[in-house]
């Protein structure tokens, strides 16, 4: 009898501890296979079905799509577009972090609602919204015509959608993160003789660093993705208002399957790169909050 | 180097933080303000050192007005509660810090920097510590690392919030008498808040009292418990069974 009761306590042991809040078995493992089944056959399986349908004609075929100028010329747009978006997103999003988290002002929680909008609204909303301002029938096309400027179905409209879309993703990495930390590292480094912008390079940069990188990544990745807002706005001229996932839908629209799937497959390595380094930074993220709180 | 101040007022969204508080820090004292918890003692500190802005009143360092001056004009050096130290440095750079943010006419040499912070780590006792990290100290290790961050200025005059307040009861003890040492050997002007009646006694000259925004009384710890001003003072300082 006290060995059974001795065997009992050292089966509960060797497992994991106990918490209050657990199911019992038959929960946990519903839980975990629907989850993990729902992840197979929504993400993984599509995943890897762009791989091989982008190798299904060889390597040859698979590498001939990107010697294809039209193609070539979508890398080049989507390259320049998120060049330009994201550093602008990213002094955007410092600046409105820092603002909503370092100052108390009237309109404060409107502006960090309206940092949110581009995630709720759909992208093609976003794109139809600058046709309608900046379009020739739009609020600005006449005077964008007197002045020979064109931005809808040329490469700044491209760039304004993608900014638009790609708006809440550092700052709203940056704001509970600076929320959590708190400013006394900012209020010593004034007591000590710094001045804004010794105390923004030299305290406030590094404590975010992380949050910031994983903030850039996202909105990254985004911009190199966007299809809705940027297909609304591109006009999808060949050579020169295509990013790779418009050519991707032209491309697959031409039955050129392999092509399509092959600059798919670029995207999705992206994608998982993206994902990649994301979870390093968040890692790191995370360490450095824990360390600012110890 | 004294501290002056004059009538001084804040309000935090309607509340009185602190109502016409005046004192006088002599040059070379130790004073403690002293008081319960949202007596405003803090706000007083942080209004001294310019991390806050009065609604009216005016400060003084050695009769130089610095009421509108901002925090990082002010050279007073802070140490808070706690500690504020920057996680990303070594605690040789956190030293050094308040150094190297000069401006390039009045920063020292980078070898007198080298001198003076290793100066400053042998004054608090941490030579061996330079290039830890914040988060490898213990708190009281912390503690002093502050400390000597905020000396390494050479501040006009030194402001602690509950410098001790985070440390446990032994290294409390400790730090309390070092600081003693420390102020009767550099005689810095300094003013430290505390809720701790027994710390305030024990280390200060003069000890002021505050109690929901307003001063209630200030003096040497022995006229404070011969002579409470009031049934506040009275009461606070646990004088009951002397009457």
């Amino acid at each position: 009898m006290a060995g059974a009761i001795q065997d009992l306590t050292t089966v509960r042991q060797s497992t994991r501890p106990r918490r209050a809040t657990e199911e019992g078995p038959l929960t946990r493992w519903t839980l975990t296979l629907l989850s993990a089944g729902f992840f197979t056959a929504f993400l993984l399986l599509p995943l890897g079905a762009v791989f091989a349908e982008g190798l299904r004609r060889g390597a040859g075929l698979y590498f001939r799509t990107f010697t294809d100028p039209a193609t070539l010329d979508a890398i080049k747009l989507t390259l320049f577009t998120a060049s330009i978006a994201v550093p602008a997103n990213t002094l955007f999003g410092v600046a409105a972090a820092w603002a909503i988290t370092r100052f108390e002002f009237r309109g404060k929680h409107f502006l960090s609602t309206l940092i949110d909008l581009p995630l709720w609204v759909s992208p093609v909303i976003a794109g139809l919204v600058y046709v309608l301002l900046f379009g020739s029938q739009g609020v600005l096309g006449p005077w964008l015509k007197a002045h020979h400027w064109r931005i809808i179905y040329a490469t700044p409209g491209i760039v304004i959608a993608t900014v638009f879309v790609t708006f809440p993703f550092v700052a709203r990495g940056l704001i509970p993160l600076m929320q959590a930390q708190g400013s006394a590292e900012e209020e010593a480094a004034l007591t000590l003789g710094a001045r804004g912008w010794q105390v923004f390079l030299r305290v406030t940069l590094p404590k975010i660093k992380w949050g910031l990188l994983y903030g850039i990544i996202l909105a990254n990745a985004r911009a190199m993705g966007e299809f809705g807002a940027v297909s609304v706005v591109s006009g999808h001229i060949r050579g020169l208002t295509n990013t790779v996932p418009l050519q991707i839908e032209i491309l697959y629209n031409e039955y050129a399957f392999s092509a399509a799937f092959a600059l798919a497959s670029l995207l999705s390595l992206l994608a998982l790169v993206t994902l990649g380094v994301k979870s390093y930074v968040e890692w790191r993220a995370r360490q450095q909050l824990e360390q600012s709180q110890s | 180097m004294s501290i002056r101040v004059e009538a001084l007022s804040k309000k935090f969204a309607g509340h009185a933080a602190v109502q016409d508080a005046s004192i006088e820090v002599g040059t070379g004292k130790l004073v403690a303000l002293l008081g319960p918890s949202g007596s405003g003692k803090t706000t007083l500190l942080r209004l001294i050192a310019g991390l806050e802005f009065p609604d009216s009143g005016r400060v003084f360092f050695h009769g130089e007005e610095v009421t509108h001056k901002n925090a990082y004009e002010r050279r007073a050096g802070f140490v808070f509660q706690h500690y504020a130290l920057f996680q990303h440095l070594s605690v040789f750079d956190n030293i050094a810090f308040g150094l190297e943010v000069r401006p390039r006419a009045t920063r020292p040499h980078r070898n007198e920097i080298r001198e003076r912070v290793h100066c400053l780590l042998q004054l608090v006792q941490l030579e061996a510590f330079a290039k830890r990290f914040p988060s490898q100290l213990s708190g009281g290790q912390r503690q002093r690392v502050a400390l000597a961050r905020a000396l390494a200025i050479e501040p006009r005059v030194l402001l602690l919030d509950e410098p001790f307040g985070a440390l446990d009861a032994k290294v409390r003890k400790e730090l309390r008498a070092w600081l003693r040492r420390f102020h009767d050997e550099t005689h810095i002007t300094s003013l430290f808040v505390t809720h701790d009646q027994e710390e305030a006694f024990e280390v200060a000259d003069e000890v002021v009292i505050l109690n929901h925004g307003h001063i209630q009384q200030i003096g040497a710890p022995g006229l404070l418990q011969r002579e409470p001003a009031n049934a506040f003072v009275h009461d606070f300082l646990g004088l009951d069974f002397q009457i």
